[in-house]
């Protein structure tokens, strides 16, 4: 555990020095604007509309980041060839993988975690003072960090077996069908066969659904997040990366470095 | 190399900042303006949103408060993509209960305050109500349409009653349903609803519309008891006053009265007392009775 941890700081230092937390200066200024001119040109939204516009700057430059970085943790060290020396040491395939998905996951941590704080100053600015329920502000961003790790994951599989460019094409569309996950529930079974109806569902519930980390519209409102959805998200989102993690060990484990 | 940058950079972007203006001329002057929303369906523009939803809701509702405000400022009445924006933000948030209060009122107001389809306002609250069963503000807001717009005493009062009964709702909702209920329209009803109107909104053209209704209303109670008076000293003088300071000189009155805005109130061709045809409240009375007349209620 110890070498996955090593490889994990590595990742989360390399990220750092790519400037990767630059991004904060971008949602510094883009939460100022909004906190000054939303005020203006609108009624009665100033502080959902910060809250709106906070977790999807959150989301949006998360995903970015674990899309483009997730695609590129891999072939970037062997590109590098810097795979090929650490392997010689006495890291294991699953090791350096868990590594590089624990720093990413890091990186993202911080990231997530500034721009939250960032987030929550703006509020205090347009509220004046900070409630109890904007608590669930807290979780909107916890879920969004969640779902940035099933999203690395899910980039991490893909980047073990295939080129970069694909990888952040499958990856991006897993999301995208992700969230879409209950319409797929919702089609009229009326004009489908039996079969075809089984196999909706059947895929509907294999599918990584996106949608379970959306309480932005609660946080908005300062709607509290029940407990129980808190615990079951968390749980979903383990077990979902421990199953893509687990299949991108075995596919990395296979490959030819040669 | 510095001092051509130093010269380059300040006249390129003068003569680039001329040349964008004479376009912009050019173009408003062989293109009409059109208001036009792309898509029209809610469900589709949700389900284009991905997870962002909310944020579109609120940029949906910052365009219908820029596009009443703007044809507001324009004096024009025409407010056709009012509904369907409305829709769009509502399927978009349905809980954005900003767009449901504030959406009613631009809806329900008569032209040019607002769109004068009071039927679309109380689709709306109703759809709110769906949406937000326990917040009692929006029953007041479908009692006030029934009450003020729609003139339909029985709803306005039965919406009243059934806002009272949500959690924190004020005792006065109570009250309105049961006054509405016996009463019917009454100017004290009237003034009690703009009055919490004009309190409770933090927007300055609603506030805006709310003063001038408010002082309507209390230059119409005016025109009432004025012309009461003018009944008494009909009685006792047996012709009809011309000016009001006959009413003043009868000892009728302490002194000539004047509406809200300041005009002296004059007695009109049938002896009836009516407002300065200086006054600003005459034209907003004149529109309203257009309004009443036109719409089908």
């Amino acid at each position: 555990m110890k070498r996955v941890g090593i490889v994990a700081l590595n990742t989360f230092r390399e990220a750092v020095r790519d400037r990767v937390l630059y991004n904060l200066v971008f949602f510094a200024l883009l939460m100022m604007l909004a906190a000054v001119v939303v005020g203006q040109i609108s009624i009665g939204i100033e502080e959902s509309v910060i809250v709106s516009l906070g977790l999807s700057a959150i989301s949006v430059i998360g995903l970015l980041i674990s899309v483009f970085i997730g695609v590129a943790l891999v072939s970037k060290e062997m590109e590098k060839r810097t795979l090929y020396a650490l392997l010689a040491k006495p890291v294991r395939r699953w090791e350096f993988l868990l590594g590089k998905f624990g720093g990413l996951l890091l990186t993202l941590a911080v990231n997530t975690a500034a721009m939250a704080a960032g987030l929550f100053l703006v509020m205090l600015y347009v509220k004046h003072s900070l409630q109890p329920s904007d608590a669930v502000v807290l979780v909107a961003v916890y879920f969004i960090w969640l779902k940035l790790a099933l999203i690395v994951a899910l980039a991490l599989l893909f980047s073990c077996y295939t080129t970069p460019l694909l990888a952040l094409l499958f990856t991006s569309g897993l999301y995208i069908v992700g969230l879409y996950v209950q319409e797929l529930r919702d089609l009229p079974a009326q004009v489908m066969s039996p079969a075809m109806v089984a196999f909706t569902k059947w895929l509907s519930y294999l599918l990584p659904n996106f949608e379970n980390f959306n309480v932005m519209a609660m946080a908005a409102h300062g709607r509290a997040v029940p407990g129980t959805l808190i615990l079951q998200n968390t749980l979903y989102a383990v077990i979902y990366c421990a199953i893509v993690l687990t299949c991108a060990a075995a596919v990395f484990s296979r490959k030819s470095l040669k | 190399m510095a001092l051509l940058l130093m010269l380059v950079l300040p006249l390129g972007f003068a003569g680039i900042w001329r040349l964008q203006h004479s376009i912009d001329s050019q173009l408003a002057s062989v293109s009409q303006d059109r208001d036009d929303i792309l898509l029209r369906s809610g469900k589709l523009v949700k389900w284009l949103s991905l997870e962002y939803a909310p944020l579109m809701a609120d940029i949906y509702w910052t365009r219908v408060v820029q596009y009443y405000g703007n044809k507001h400022v324009r004096g024009q009445a025409n407010l056709d993509l009012l509904w369907p924006l409305l829709d769009i933000t509502t399927t978009l948030d349905p809980n954005l209960i900003v767009a449901y209060r504030f959406g009613a009122m631009f809806l329900s107001q008569a032209p040019p305050a607002g769109a004068g389809r009071p039927d679309q306002a109380v689709e709306l609250i109703r759809r709110g109500i769906q949406a937000n069963p326990d917040y009692w503000r929006l029953y007041e807001d479908l009692g006030f349409v029934y009450y003020t717009d729609l003139k339909d005493y029985q709803k306005a009062s039965e919406a009243f009653l059934e806002g009272s009964k949500k959690p924190d709702a004020q005792l006065w909702m109570k009250v309105m349903a049961a006054k509405i209920a016996a009463d019917g329209e009454s100017f004290s009803t009237s003034m009690f609803l703009w009055k919490d109107i004009y309190e409770s909104t933090s927007d300055p053209l609603i506030k805006k519309n709310a003063l001038s209704r408010l002082k309507l209303l209390r230059a119409q109670e005016d025109c009432k008891q004025l012309d009461a008076l003018a009944d008494e000293y009909a009685k006792r003088n047996g012709r009809r006053p011309a000016r009001m300071s006959d009413l003043v000189q009868a000892g009728l009155l302490p002194g000539i009265p004047k509406d809200p805005e300041g005009f002296v109130y004059v007695f009109g061709g049938e002896g009836r007392v009516e407002l300065n045809l200086d006054s600003p409240l005459l034209e907003q009375q004149l529109l309203l009775e257009r309004y009443d007349k036109v719409l089908p209620r």
